[in-house]
């Protein structure tokens, strides 16, 4: 299992952001569903290291997070892409994957080819040696992407990767994803029920800090059969019931 | 965007017998490998020197993306030290050593964290320590602003200022180690650069008029060695403190 999570929880002062999150998952495409608050982002931030659970037992790749050295092995098996992604606008987009290759701790030697693998990856070939401040919403997206996967990550972590990307491009995406999961264990936290059904191979959805269903897209997709719930779609009225269920 | 500009276009092949590859190539490995070469960037000397220095390429990148060492900054650094020779050699008050402090723990409130370096919560998931990215950024920031006020200093020296150069440099140099210290930790815990920024202003600031209200003389603080040791006493408890704040606890409690 390159995920093992035990009864994490994380605080921030008074607000309990994740209650009790229990998790084991190998290779493949996760997604983590759940309403806005619902505590993804901050688990995927405890799965990335950069903060750590208030209580609770943790182990990533078969290592502790807590430890310097298993933290930094860690680190450089991992590929993470933040809701919210700053960028450097004066570097170029080869320029931002190679920044990140460099602080991955790659071998020199092979980061040109890795960035040049991970651009083409996303599609950005053309824009490869352009500012990244010209580029749009959409483009720095899949800078971020680009980013995350040059290492080849064996634990790849995307929160709301395809926020801005066009139709087409988030089919492309789901594409990559499944690519990705066949090697690496892929957690991809997303409100767009669409992307799990399309992607997923397994699915959490969460609510107020707990995961209230864990199960395959079928099995979402069953929960929602019979019971009324809103949706257009299949896997959303299995979304809704397992939330109203939760709620209730 | 043409071809040449993005170094892509060149290898498109014209329509004809020649440009078909035969089977046993592979386009798109044979592509990669060109990218790679055409997309590499070369570290400058700086960078160069640096990576051999701290023996990490990615540590010395990240030195260099530095937000308090850009070109702007070192400017904006250079021209309030210069004004402060001008002003000591004018005036015999040692304003270079008063003014430097709050200059320097400025730098270091915005060497590092969350709102000042764009990618900071990225930076916190690398295999290069967040810590250590932080700690040469700010040996860095301070080690540069140490040399404009020895500049500076030796400027207003020249000049015809009074005092020994001793006093002098280590009237300031000794205070702005406390007062970066001291930047360095509230900008960690609170995580916020401004927060750095102001308690190191705010320290700085009630020191200096602690010491005219003590005395009757602002410049006390700068002047007197007695103060050396507590000075070097408060900066080890805020590095201390800044040290304590990145440490990232086990994952169970």
């Amino acid at each position: 299992m390159n995920v093992e999570i035990t009864g994490v929880t994380r605080r921030f002062g008074r607000n309990q952001a994740v209650a009790g999150v229990d998790l084991e998952t190998g290779p493949g495409v996760f997604g983590l569903l759940g309403p806005n608050g619902a505590g993804k982002t901050t688990l995927l931030r405890m799965m990335a290291t950069v903060i750590s659970p208030s209580s609770g037992r943790m182990r990533l790749l078969g290592r502790d997070p807590g430890g310097y050295g298993p933290r930094r092995e860690i680190r450089r098996r991992l590929g993470y892409l933040p809701q919210s992604l700053g960028y450097y606008p004066g570097f170029t987009v080869a320029e931002f994957v190679e920044y990140f290759a460099l602080l991955k701790e790659m071998p020199p030697a092979r980061i040109p080819g890795a960035v040049a693998a991970a651009v083409e990856r996303v599609d950005l070939g053309r824009k490869a040696r352009v500012k990244l401040r010209t580029l749009s919403g959409g483009m720095l997206r899949r800078v971020g992407i680009a980013q995350a996967i040059v290492n080849e990550p064996e634990l790849l972590l995307l929160d709301e990767p395809t926020a801005g990307l066009d139709p087409e491009q988030r089919v492309a995406f789901r594409a990559l994803l499944r690519d990705l999961g066949q090697r690496a264990t892929v957690i991809v936290s997303t409100h767009l029920v669409e992307d799990v059904g399309a992607a997923c191979t397994e699915v959490a959805l969460m609510d107020a800090g707990k995961i209230v269903f864990h199960g395959t897209p079928a099995e979402l997709t069953a929960r929602g059969e019979g019971h009324g719930a809103a949706g257009d779609a299949p896997l959303e009225r299995g979304y809704s019931a397992v939330l109203a269920e939760a709620r209730s | 965007m043409s071809g040449a500009e993005n170094g892509r276009g060149d290898l498109t092949f014209p329509r004809g017998t020649w440009g078909v590859a035969p089977a046993d190539v592979d386009l798109s490995r044979v592509w990669l490998g060109v990218a790679a070469e055409v997309w590499a960037r070369q570290p400058g000397w700086l960078e160069r020197l640096a990576g051999r220095a701290l023996r990490s390429p990615g540590l010395a990148r990240a030195l260099l993306t530095t937000p308090s060492l850009l070109l702007g900054w070192v400017i904006a650094t250079v021209a309030v030290l210069g004004a402060g020779a001008a002003a000591t050699s004018w005036t015999g008050t040692p304003w270079v050593a008063l003014c430097a402090p709050a200059v320097a723990g400025a730098g270091i409130a915005y060497a590092y964290g969350p709102g000042i370096d764009p990618a900071w919560e990225l930076s916190c998931s690398m295999a290069v320590s967040d810590r250590m990215v932080l700690l040469v950024r700010a040996l860095a920031v301070f080690g540069l602003d140490a040399v404009l006020g020895l500049a500076a200093s030796a400027v207003a020296l020249a000049a015809g200022s009074s005092g020994s150069a001793v006093t002098v440099t280590f009237g300031w140099l000794v205070p702005m180690t406390a007062v970066c210290a001291l930047a360095l930790a509230a900008a960690t815990v609170a995580r916020s650069a401004m927060v750095g920024l102001a308690a190191g202003l705010a320290a700085w600031t009630i020191t200096v008029l602690s010491g005219q209200s003590a005395s009757g003389r602002f410049t006390v603080v700068v002047t007197d060695s007695a103060l050396i040791l507590p000075y070097l006493a408060f900066a080890a408890a805020c590095t201390a403190v800044a040290w304590y704040a990145t440490l990232i606890p086990r994952g169970t409690s």
